[in-house]
């Protein structure tokens, strides 16, 4: 049982997978720029960067999802729906400050709703956010009348482009939410719980851990990131599309893979979730500018999944290499 | 009520199943008289077809348990389709189109089958990635476009009606559930199924070859999934690369109102077909009355969640 074992102890001591994450990354960065001339450049790098924020923010609360074995397919749509609430009060002239409040409450809303059917109605994640997702959809339809949110006033833009002591104010709440998360998964009674709970939910509940608590804890948390999410999101675009969120689960599944968060429970990587991100952002801008059509990113982010499960699976059944000797 | 309460299994699904379609139908049939001509039947039926292949393959691979589902359905009859069409493009001679699109969809589902046993990934988190891999590619390859160019005599079959029954109905969907419906009660394969879906070590220990009927199951789901594509070309007459956009969902949907457990080992294709028919009414029912179809994979979506809360609350009320 490996349930306490955990990798590092900072908040940002590396392990094996997240180096090579890190070089993973460099070495994108280097093929991309000899590829295309357009790459290399500051603006591409704020590109970059500035795509993440959204998908950084939910990739920390499906984290915590995939390690308790749960999953949320419906995430993104939630986003989409947190925006709409976003871009009404905004719409209607509201004050940016409680466009601020809005995002993260209909986020925890929806985090609710999804825990009262997955939790309580014990359901299988996959299929219970599935069914939600139609739901979901068909309510941004609704919601939206078949029409763009757009021209929305900039009192949220301006507020949150501001800088403090020189950090954008985006890079200052993710790095907030980082921390909070990381005390929760590693210095608190819940993060001990929740990887228990990903190992086996039958020996956690044997062993008294408040299993339903829990879970339904870890839905609401990750919704009330995507809730902040979809802040940001308004913030930079200034209008809702019908096709809000497409896929941003599938971004999100995929880059908490990548990081080493294993569905089988018990291993958890937030350090990862971040790295595994921005590769993928540096891969599907890299991409897109070496000239790929856009079509083919959900492909390659399939493959990305598929592949980093495969390799892992078959590397576990080798005998123990000098690799996963030094991690064991 | 006493009654009601000794139906059990299969019999009680399909008892539920006709009394909710009777209620839509007489619904529709209040809301809009002139909703169900010969002509909607045929149009129910055919759209019937598509759903009846991939969810008869859903089914089974819930059935046999170890949390199987495969939600790479619908990119694999989009997919299969797409190959069909394309292969007919690079020369490929048109009588082999039919097989070529059904061996496509194998392949794809034996490679769903190889991700879940050779290399025991989750089922949910491999077939969606598959999902995304399949639907990406046949929209990717197209570039979105339609293929055209299905031979005639395929048109012939896929848009015949034999008195008011689509022929692909007829000669496709039925023979597949009556043979699956037969191998499930009457053969030892099917006990297998049951077995394996109701306690897998169990099935193990007695010695039931669990990966190799699990792995066939999978290459199964993406067989039907080939021929639900294949009818999709001799319906619609041309390849389209999102034909099988939402139908995880309906699969999905169709296999758990049909009374299959999620967890495996309990329920029967009947049902299943039964499902089928009762979401294409409403789906099509939905559509004569000029209601916008952004409703439908919300409806769809809803009906997924409540039959799964109602599969758990009478599972409580029962115990």
């Amino acid at each position: 049982m490996n349930v306490v074992r955990q990798s590092g102890t900072g908040v940002f001591s590396m392990n094996g997978r997240e180096w090579s994450l890190l070089v993973a990354c460099l070495l994108a960065i280097v093929i991309f720029s000899v590829a295309s001339p357009h790459y290399a450049t500051p603006g591409n790098a704020v590109t970059v960067l500035r795509n993440s924020v959204e998908l950084l923010l939910i990739g920390l609360g499906m984290t915590l999802l995939l390690a308790m074995g749960g999953i949320d397919v419906s995430i993104g749509i939630v986003m989409g729906l947190a925006a709409i609430a976003i871009g009404r009060i905004l719409g209607a002239d509201g004050s940016p400050f409680v466009a601020l409040v809005a995002g993260p409450l209909v986020g925890a809303l929806l985090g609710c709703v999804t825990a009262a059917v997955v939790v309580l109605g014990r359901v299988p994640a996959i299929v219970g956010t599935l069914g939600l997702l139609g739901v979901y959809r068909t309510a941004v339809f609704v919601l939206l009348g078949g029409q763009w949110l757009s021209g929305l006033p900039s009192s949220l833009t301006d507020l949150l482009a501001a800088t403090v002591l020189g950090i954008p104010v985006p890079a200052l709440v993710i790095a907030v939410a980082y921390l909070i998360v990381w005390l929760a998964l590693r210095r608190t009674p819940y993060g001990l719980h929740l990887l228990a709970i990903g190992n086996s939910e039958e020996k956690a509940r044997l062993s008294g851990i408040p299993v339903i608590k829990v879970r339904f804890l870890t839905f609401v948390i990750s919704g009330v990131l995507t809730g902040i999410a979809a802040t940001f999101y308004v913030a930079t675009y200034r209008n809702v599309e019908m096709s809000i969120g497409s896929t941003s689960a599938l971004d999100a599944i995929a880059a908490v893979i990548l990081g080493g968060t294993s569905i089988l429970g018990g291993r958890c990587s937030l350090l990862g979730t971040v790295l595994g991100v921005l590769l993928l952002r540096i891969l599907q801008n890299g991409l897109l500018l070496i000239g790929v059509p856009s079509l083919w990113q959900p492909v390659v982010t399939g493959v990305l999944i598929i592949g980093v499960l495969g390799f892992e699976a078959v590397s576990n059944r080798l005998p123990l290499t000098r690799f996963q000797r030094a991690r064991a | 009520m006493r009654t009601l309460r000794n139906l059990q299994g299969p019999a009680l699904t399909l008892a539920l199943l006709c009394a909710l379609w009777l209620i839509v139908i007489v619904g529709l049939l209040a809301l809009k008289p002139s909703v169900f001509n010969l002509g909607t039947v045929t149009t129910i039926l055919q759209f019937s077809t598509i759903l009846a292949l991939v969810g008869l393959g859903q089914g089974l691979v819930i059935l046999a348990g170890g949390t199987g589902i495969d939600l790479s359905v619908g990119g694999a009859v989009s997919l299969s389709a797409i190959i069909a069409m394309l292969s007919l493009k690079l020369g490929l001679p048109p009588v082999l189109l039919p097989a070529v699109c059904i061996l496509a969809g194998a392949a794809l589902g034996a490679l769903n089958g190889l991700l879940v046993n050779g290399l025991a990934l989750l089922p949910f988190i491999a077939t969606l990635g598959t999902f995304f891999v399949y639907s990406g590619v046949a929209l990717a390859i197209t570039g979105g476009a339609a293929q055209s160019g299905v031979p005639g005599w395929l048109l012939v079959w896929g848009r015949g009606v034999v008195a008011g029954i689509p022929v692909p109905f007829l000669t496709l969907a039925i023979p597949c559930f009556a043979l699956a419906g037969l191998t499930l009660m009457a053969t030892a394969w099917g006990r297998w199924i049951y077995a394996m879906g109701f306690n897998e070590r169990s099935a193990r220990l007695v010695g039931i070859p669990v990966d190799r009927v699990r792995f066939i199951l999978y290459a199964l789901s993406g067989s039907l999934a080939g021929a639900a594509g294949l009818v999709s070309l001799a319906w619609l007459g041309s390849g389209r690369p999102n034909i099988g956009q939402n139908l995880e969902l309906e699969s999905l949907t169709a296999a758990m109102l049909g009374g299959i457990a999620i967890t495996g080992g309990r329920g029967g294709v009947g049902g299943v077909f039964a499902a089928v028919l009762l979401l294409v009414t409403l789906k099509t029912g939905l559509l004569q009355l000029n209601i916008n179809t952004v409703w439908q994979v919300g409806i769809v979506g809803a009906l997924l969640v409540f039959v799964l809360l109602a599969d758990r609350l009478s599972q409580r009320w029962r115990s």
